[in-house]
């Protein structure tokens, strides 16, 4: 059997609004397919957790209705608008062109557009520049101070080199004095010497133990204040939950009185626009 | 879930229908006070914003009210009011795109806006904690809801909040059934995912509450 359920006739089975022959295909399909069945069983949990959103509240708004309906007049429909929008945009035009005397002409691949007469723009004037140096003298020039740079660079570089080979030079020769220096301070030391060294590493270890031990001792009584701050922290906050609480029964009883009121009102302002109505209730009774 | 008088008035409205499409004003009325709930939840949860929720409902029953005598058939008017509803939804989203603006009522949903909150007529008797806390799980799971796609939200909206059948939803949204099916499963399957990204499960509300 190679039944095999698409995910439409999946969600139609998840909410029911399958026929029974289909019902049973699928159920024999899912007893087949342990993950599909567990597939279907997250969405149906995803269902029941959607469950939980409830519906706002929401009185509907007393409605009248208009019986009588207006047509709606020629000067009122959009095309005549647009129509008289164009012709007012024409006019606007025309009266400005009328107070302004534009003037516009086409001459020779020119466009002008002027406003209160023709003025004549004059070309500005070219002016022709004569060089003062040739280009075979700047090519020397070029040249010239390409030679002297190269030889400037040159020179300082050797002069670098120098400097840095004689002072690698002195660095050698001095350290090599002072390990010499050193290594013979070091020969000389006495057993007495390591013994002194040892005891006094005995005595810092020490102080450093004592120094530990005080240091707990101290963060332990720190930790048992900020215990009992906490303990009293709490105390307070759950007192605050406690007025917060009472606080919004409070206002929840405020507001349903505040409801009662409106719906009250709704009620009389019914009656009022439908008195017959009300009446005719009220005779039924 | 219990269905309420009201459901159940809603479901025999036939006759209603019927005398508020020949133009009885007073019928129409009544479908009003019928349907404004209905509507109303259907809109806020599309957009989880309650101005725009009261302007889509408005909208909705207006144009009810203009284009009542083309209804075709009565037992499609639930149908029939929710394509007009979920037009209103969809150009109201388009406009909200373009303002991009932000109302003072999306800072804290549910919480800045006290001009609406005595209408909850239902939670009087309630425990004022547990009505805390279930106004909380509400605001949450409508977060959730907000995340899917706008096409996945009113299908999912439709199906599980409005109790629509998978044929009356392709009706209001003029699309196949097969895509709505389509579409709810993926709905459901992404707020699985959504779900369990936020930590909600069947345990953890059951702890909340």
């Amino acid at each position: 059997m190679n039944y095999k359920p698409d995910e439409s006739t999946l969600i139609a089975y998840l909410y029911d609004e399958l026929d029974a022959k289909e019902v049973e295909k699928v159920q024999e399909y899912l007893n087949r397919n342990p993950e599909v069945l567990k597939k279907l069983l997250g969405l149906n949990e995803v269902k029941n957790v959607l469950s939980h959103a409830g519906d706002q509240e929401v009185i509907a708004p007393p409605i009248f209705m208009d019986s009588t309906s207006h047509a709606s007049r020629f000067w009122q429909s959009g095309y005549f608008k647009t129509v008289m929008s164009i012709a007012a945009s024409i006019l606007f035009l025309l009266v400005a062109a009328r107070l302004i005397g534009p003037e516009i002409s086409y001459s020779g691949g020119e466009l002008r557009i002027s406003f209160s007469g023709n003025k004549k723009i004059e070309k500005p004037i070219e002016q022709v520049v004569t060089p003062l140096v040739s280009p075979d003298e700047v090519q020397n020039m070029i040249n010239a101070s390409l030679i002297k740079n190269n030889e400037q660079i040159s020179s300082e570089w050797e002069n670098n080199n120098k400097k840095l080979q004689a002072s690698l030079r002195r660095n050698l020769s001095n350290n090599s004095e002072k390990i010499d220096e050193l290594m013979k301070v070091a020969s000389q030391a006495s057993q007495d010497q390591v013994r002194t060294f040892v005891a006094s590493l005995q005595q810092d270890n020490l102080q450093l133990m004592k120094d530990y031990m005080q240091l707990s001792a101290k963060d332990q009584k720190t930790y048992v204040e900020s215990l009992l701050m906490d303990f009293s922290k709490y105390l307070q906050e759950q007192r605050k939950q406690d007025l917060v609480l009472f606080q919004t029964r409070m206002s929840s009883i405020e507001k349903n009185t505040d409801q009662f009121k409106q719906e009250t009102e709704q009620i009389l302002a019914n009656i009022i626009s439908n008195p017959e109505g009300a009446l005719k209730r009220v005779n039924n009774y | 879930m219990t269905e309420t008088l009201l459901d159940i008035a809603m479901m025999h409205s036939d006759a209603l229908v019927g005398r508020a499409r020949e133009g009885d004003k007073n019928a129409q009325g009544k479908l009003v006070q019928l349907w404004y709930k209905r509507i109303y939840n259907f809109s806020y949860k599309f957009f989880f914003d309650h101005d725009m929720a009261m302007e889509v409902s408005q909208k909705t029953f207006i144009s009810m009210h203009k284009n009542m005598e083309g209804l075709q058939e009565v037992n499609r008017f639930r149908s029939w009011l929710y394509t007009i509803a979920v037009n209103y939804c969809r150009e109201e989203l388009r406009k909200k795109k373009t303002r991009r603006s932000i109302s003072l009522h999306d800072l804290r949903p549910g919480e800045s806006e006290e001009s609406y909150r005595w209408e909850a007529s239902s939670s009087r008797s309630e425990n004022p904690e547990k009505q805390l806390r279930q106004s909380e799980l509400s605001d949450l799971l409508q977060q959730c809801l907000m995340e899917l796609s706008d096409e996945q939200r009113e299908v999912v909206i439709m199906k599980e909040y409005e109790g629509l059948k998978f044929r009356e939803i392709a009706e209001a949204l003029q699309i196949s059934e097969n895509t709505v099916k389509s579409r709810m499963y993926y709905g459901l399957d992404g707020l699985k995912k959504i779900l369990e990204s936020k930590n909600i499960t069947k345990e953890t509300i059951g702890y909340e509450l």
